[in-house]
């Protein structure tokens, strides 16, 4: 179970408060206006922000005082989540010891980008930089996944088929997901629950 | 950013670097037995040569800047003007050129009879100011041209393309992308050849001209060899030490991170020009040409009137092998003692904390404020009762010129590396990666500012004279000091044949050397 216990960010002059149980396995959509907290809440889990106060506990045991490298968490940013100057193939290799080529690009397949995993980034559109992100993330061995809006470049027909995607890897290898989306259609594929954040 | 581990190194190399400098400054104030003569501070002499080490500093600067702008923006909006490559490379070279062969393509063009002098009028001196001013404005302002022309090249496509569809002026697409482009960096640019010009030793030496031009490094000079008066000589190095380092100081607060955006190899978005703004800019880029060009041609009748024999191209080659040999070592050192310094130095960056970034940068960079004759004369004199330096001189100057070029290769690296980590910092901890992963990452990203750094380190070793003069011996020569001695011997044809050598090693390493960057 991932337990955020009265978690408070500051960030500038807002204080953004947290308190919430997540089960493990769980895929859970957040949604909220622009400014609430949503990624700022992503980022404090994956140690990227430091909390004023308050815990974070992923089954049982405390990570909120643990440094990033060791946080069994593995995040999509909403962007810069490539290196620009290394091919496609090895961006998607990085942090992916456990897997090999094979899987790679049984992955990309079906997220439909096999053709453009030579390429350099700087020759992808968006939504095809998003979704070799979205394949690295999900085939990272950490349990804990934080999507900051996955499918935000996506048309609708690409979206459905990321979104299935997701869905599927989640489940199969039993990841708890937090995702930040601002579409319905989002939820109703993928969310076990759907936090709306206030 | 890395491991406390690898920031150990850095901080060990940063101690090292400020051990030596408070070494030689141990070494002379323990030999004289007494410390500085303050009494200077109040003598006429010592404020004239202040105000004109300050007065040639501001003046080099300022021309180098302003007249490096226009020539960054014709070689920027005018990107298919001819033998641009070659513009480049030759400014680079302009830069790291060797003085001695600088001066002497200078007298050979302006002196007293030089192939130009008839035409400039009979008050025409290259003596004084203006020849200081002339020699430090073309070695600092090609350098300025590439700094800003790289600026200007920084500026992402997407800004052109949302000025163009917002339909800009020219004046709002200057003041809007243009000015924040360069802004950032412009105060650097200017500071930093300011320290350099302040600090500068062979041309206020050689183009002085007298008392009236001198400034605090040739005076220090002059107390150290004339009349060895030590208390003078520390009152002198103690006072550019500090006015530089505050400077110094000043210009790492106020600069920033470059105006960048992530990485563009192709550039397809530059505004159209008309033919008249064409036409001034090949106006200014040709002149520009033709100024860099002039001093090293003027090298060529002397290269021809040279009595070649076996013992002339011997003693060249052989110059030029040490040269070489100490030149790489000292470059390699210097770039693999940067990278660990950077380390510390970006941990504080991105944990915001400025001051500690600021004081540790100050610390590795400030071996280009420290007198460097007060170093070399410092340790020489610290060294001599312990060390046999006839055999091991040359050790000396394989680690003094390495201590002096590192400034120059972290200057070179820190923007690069400190853009990547703003740019992938987030990226590289969320994936967890190794130390080795991290490295060859992080290598293709700054393996063309690494190669390039290392040329301009290893060229700017490779001129070396002034600490070849007190540690060197003669039976090692290196090439600077053959042609330094050919010329104080008044055989200048010789002077001028090695000076064409040295010339064209330093070309041949410059082009294979932006070749290689261009593939990288």
């Amino acid at each position: 179970m991932l337990d955020i216990q009265q978690l408070q960010i500051q960030l500038g002059d807002n204080q953004l408060n947290y308190h919430q149980q997540i089960n493990s396995g769980d895929i859970v959509t957040l949604q909220g206006v622009s400014g609430v907290g949503k990624s700022s809440l992503l980022l404090c889990i994956a140690g990227f922000i430091q909390p004023v106060r308050g815990l974070i506990s992923w089954q049982g045991t405390q990570i909120s005082s643990q440094p990033i490298e060791q946080r069994p968490v593995a995040m999509l940013f909403q962007e810069n989540n490539l290196f620009e100057h290394i091919s496609v193939l090895k961006n998607a290799r990085l942090g992916t010891a456990n897997i090999g080529d094979t899987e790679i690009f049984a992955a990309a397949k079906e997220l439909q980008i096999t053709e453009q995993m030579q390429k350099m980034p700087l020759q992808l559109s968006g939504g095809q930089r998003q979704r070799v992100g979205l394949l690295r993330t999900l085939l990272r061995p950490e349990p804990l996944i934080l999507l900051d809006e996955p499918f935000a470049e996506l048309d609708n027909q690409t979206r459905t088929i990321a979104a299935n995607w997701v869905n599927k890897i989640a489940r199969a290898q039993n990841k708890t997901v937090l995702l930040v989306t601002h579409q319905m259609e989002d939820v109703d594929i993928l969310a076990d629950r759907n936090w709306l954040m206030e | 950013m890395f491991t406390k581990s690898s920031n150990i190194a850095g901080l060990l190399f940063i101690l090292i670097i400020s051990s030596v400098t408070v070494l030689a400054f141990q070494g002379l104030i323990g030999f004289s037995q007494r410390g500085a003569d303050l009494a200077l501070l109040e003598d006429s002499y010592f404020h004239s040569i202040l105000l004109f080490s300050i007065k040639q500093a501001l003046l080099s600067a300022l021309l180098s800047t302003l007249l490096a702008w226009p020539i960054a923006r014709a070689i920027y909006y005018y990107p298919n003007i001819f033998f641009k490559q070659t513009f480049l490379s030759l400014s680079l070279l302009c830069f790291v050129l060797p003085t001695l062969v600088l001066i002497t393509g200078f007298v050979s063009l302006l002196g007293l009879s030089g192939f130009i002098t008839p035409f400039l009028g009979e008050d025409w001196s290259l003596y004084g100011l203006q020849g200081i001013l002339l020699a430090h404005v073309y070695m600092n302002l090609p350098f300025a041209v590439r700094a800003m022309h790289l600026q200007l090249q920084s500026i992402p496509d997407s800004s052109w393309i949302l000025a163009r569809q917002l339909k800009f002026s020219r004046w709002q697409r200057f003041r809007l992308i243009e000015i924040p482009s360069l802004s950032a960096n412009a105060s650097l640019i200017f500071g930093f050849i300011c320290i350099l010009c302040f600090n500068s030793f062979a041309v206020v030496l050689a183009l002085g001209g007298g008392p009236q031009s001198t400034t605090l490094e040739v005076a220090i000079y002059q107390a150290l060899k004339y009349d060895f008066n030590i208390p003078e000589a520390l009152t002198l190095a103690w006072s550019q030490f500090a006015i530089a380092g505050v400077f110094f100081l000043l210009l790492y607060r106020s600069s920033s991170v470059p105006w960048l955006s992530k990485d563009s190899t192709e550039k397809r978005w530059i505004p159209c020009i008309s033919k008249t703004t064409k036409g001034i800019y090949l106006l200014i880029y040709t002149g520009t040409f033709v100024f860099m060009l002039m001093p090293l041609l003027a090298l060529l009748p002397g290269v021809l009137a040279a009595n070649y024999s076996i013992d002339l191209i011997v003693d060249v080659l052989q110059a030029l092998s040490l040269t070489l040999i100490l030149g790489v070592l000292s470059a390699v050192s210097a770039m693999l003692i940067a990278y660990c310094i950077m380390l510390p130095i970006r941990n504080a960056a991105q944990r915001g904390q400025l001051r500690l970034q600021n004081t540790l940068q100050w610390l590795a960079n400030h071996t280009l404020i420290a007198p460097a004759m007060v170093l070399s004369v410092g340790l020489y004199i610290l060294f001599l009762p312990l060390i046999d330096l006839d055999q091991l001189g040359i050790i000396f100057v394989l680690i003094l010129n390495t201590l002096l070029i590192l400034p120059f290769a972290i200057q070179q690296i820190r923007a690069r590396v400190l853009q990547y980590d703003n740019d992938y910092a987030l990226l590289y901890q969320s994936l967890k990666l190794n130390f080795q992963q991290r490295i060859s990452i992080e290598w293709g990203y700054i393996k063309p500012i690494m190669l390039s750094t290392f040329a301009l380190v290893l060229l700017i070793s490779m001129g070396d004279v002034a600490i070849f003069s007190i540690f060197g011996n003669d039976n090692l020569q290196t090439l600077p000091w053959l042609i330094y001695q050919y010329a104080g011997s008044y055989r200048i044809h010789e002077a001028s044949f090695a000076s064409a050598i040295l010339l064209l090693v330093y070309f041949i390493i410059l082009l294979k050397i932006e070749r290689a960057k261009y593939h990288a």
